[in-house]
């Protein structure tokens, strides 16, 4: 995960965000943090449970499913109508 | 009749019906050989040729059988289709056709057979070493494929077994996201370019971040579609992952190879595309936001209970400090008090000890001279009891002595003692002249005498 990723904004994937986190929890558990490095720690954390809740939450409301034929007929509707 | 003038630098010109036979005839004269290709736009009317056109990536042959040849055969109704791989054995042929008959140029097919796999498998070979060797099996495997999609595209026959398992393994991952069906026979020879449409179209789509294509099992040849060439070239420079799942385990088709994960079946291509099942997944990531919250809360507790030890700590420190003093100055006065008794213990232990010492060394000393003395007192004694036995002896030899030489002894012979009036003896006869009288003592008494007569005898 980059610095940037670290500083707040969204990490690159799921998998990203869970692997970070289990980081994190591993220097939590560690008890070599200080005041200020685990609150940090804690926030970067939450924000990474919530991105990926987030991920989870938008495979697990429901099924759909689309045809290709469909969908690029619906593009193509909105493309020419934006147009 | 002027003859027809030509065109220089060329012969001729020769009549074309001429030329056509003669056309014919070395076109014939060509090397008998077989061909092995796809077949395509079969034409079976009711004239005496069977039409068919061989196809391969790189180029087409049309052939002609005459149909009792192709009846010969003994093929079922539709073995010979479109898509169909199949050897042909003939000869280069020309219809010259004539004032009312295009011309044609054909392959004339004396024997057909169907590919058989050793055949398809050969070419597969073929394929597969061609592409490896250009680096088409790689790039797929080096994409970054999501653990986690939200948008899967599937290419997979409508209504086939393949769509089923790939949904029922979806559901087991628990994964209820949004799938784009792309529809493409999977089996003839449309299937080929349907499939590599579809693909792409896929792949064009913004959200679709993996791409299924999968279908059943069944032979080499019902699965050639998907070794097609083209249709795996798409696919290697595609910027979309693919899992492929085409057949069954031992079906090994190009497009496995070239896709970025080949799986066994589409129950296992579902699992291969959601990496993690979502139920495990959501439960673990609640553990997760507890731990978190629960590490957090204990590091601010911890520093919360430090800083409140540290601000009680001063009065504590004092507290402490007094404490310690009093229970120093209690100590103090305790050793104090111990180590006067433990002096005087002590000066009492080093006294008895010395006392006891200088006892007995006088005990000792005393001791050693009362055993001098003791010595000498039995030396004094014996020297005593000597001098005594010697005195006593000498007391005895003068006191046998002195009763040898006692007068009364002598008296008690008859001798007798002239005692003057005092008492005194007188020894001499002078004496007793000069005495005139005196007393004669005798051994039984005294008796008065006095001097009568002259000098006698015994006074010369």
């Amino acid at each position: 995960m980059s610095a940037e990723e670290r500083a707040g904004t969204h990490p690159a994937s799921y998998e990203a965000a869970v692997e970070r986190l289990e980081q994190i929890i591993a220097r939590l558990d560690s008890n070599q943090a200080g005041l200020r490095e685990t609150l940090e720690l804690c926030r970067e954390g939450k924000g990474l449970i919530e991105f990926a809740a987030g991920e989870l939450e938008a495979v697990g409301a429901g099924l759909e499913e689309l045809r290709l034929d469909e969908l690029v007929a619906r593009l193509e509707v909105e493309q020419r109508s934006a147009g | 009749m002027a003859a027809a003038s030509g065109i220089p630098g060329y012969s001729g010109p020769y009549a074309v019906g001429r030329y056509a036979a003669a056309l014919r005839e070395r076109l014939r004269g060509f090397a008998r050989v077989s061909l092995i290709g796809e077949v395509a736009g079969v034409r079976m009317g009711r004239g005496p040729n069977v039409y068919f056109e061989l196809r391969d990536r790189d180029g087409a042959v049309p052939c002609a059988m005459w149909r009792t040849d192709f009846d010969r055969l003994g093929l079922r109704d539709g073995e010979l289709c479109d898509g169909a791989e199949v050897v042909v054995a003939g000869h280069c042929d020309y219809y010259p056709g004539g004032a009312t008959a295009s011309p044609r140029f054909s392959f004339r097919v004396g024997d057909l057979r169907l590919a058989g796999e050793g055949d398809l498998l050969a070419r597969l070979d073929r394929l597969r070493r061609q592409l490896t060797a250009e680096g088409l099996l790689d790039p797929q495997k080096r994409l970054p494929r999501p653990a986690l999609p939200r948008s899967i595209g599937v290419v997979t026959a409508e209504g086939g077994a393949a769509r089923r398992d790939l949904l029922a393994g979806l559901e087991r991952r628990s994964w209820r996201g949004r799938i784009v069906w792309a529809y493409a026979p999977v089996q003839d020879r449309r299937a080929a370019p349907a499939l590599a449409a579809a693909i792409r179209e896929l792949a064009a789509v913004a959200d679709v971040e993996t791409i299924v294509v999968t279908r059943g099992g069944g032979s080499i040849a019902d699965l050639w579609a998907f070794c097609d060439e083209t249709l795996c070239r798409t696919v290697a420079m595609l910027p979309v992952p693919v899992v492929s799942a085409v057949g069954h385990e031992v079906d090994r088709t190009l497009i496995d190879d070239v896709a970025a994960v080949c799986c066994s079946t589409p129950t296992h291509a579902a699992e291969a595309v959601v990496g993690v099942d979502c139920a495990v997944a959501r439960a673990t990531l609640r553990r997760s936001a507890a731990r978190v919250d629960a590490l957090g809360r204990a590091a601010l507790a911890s520093r919360a209970r430090a800083l409140g030890a540290s601000s009680r700590a001063p009065r504590e420190h004092i507290r402490r400090e007094r404490r310690h003093l009093h229970q120093k100055t209690r100590e103090l006065r305790a050793a104090s008090g111990r180590g006067l008794d433990e002096r005087r213990d002590f000066q009492r232990r080093v006294a008895v000890t010395v006392v006891g010492r200088k006892l007995a060394v006088a005990e000792r000393r005393g001791a050693d001279e009362r055993s001098v003395l003791g010595a000498r007192l039995a030396r004094l004694e014996r020297a005593a009891a000597s001098l005594s036995e010697r005195r006593a002896a000498a007391l005895r030899e003068h006191a046998a002595a002195l009763r040898a030489a006692d007068p009364e002894r002598a008296l008690e012979r008859g001798y007798a003692l002239a005692l003057d009036g005092a008492g005194a003896p007188l020894a001499t006869a002078r004496a007793v002249r000069a005495a005139d009288t005196f007393d004669l003592r005798m051994a039984d008494g005294t008796i008065p005498a006095r001097v009568s007569g002259g000098a006698s005898e015994g006074d010369r």
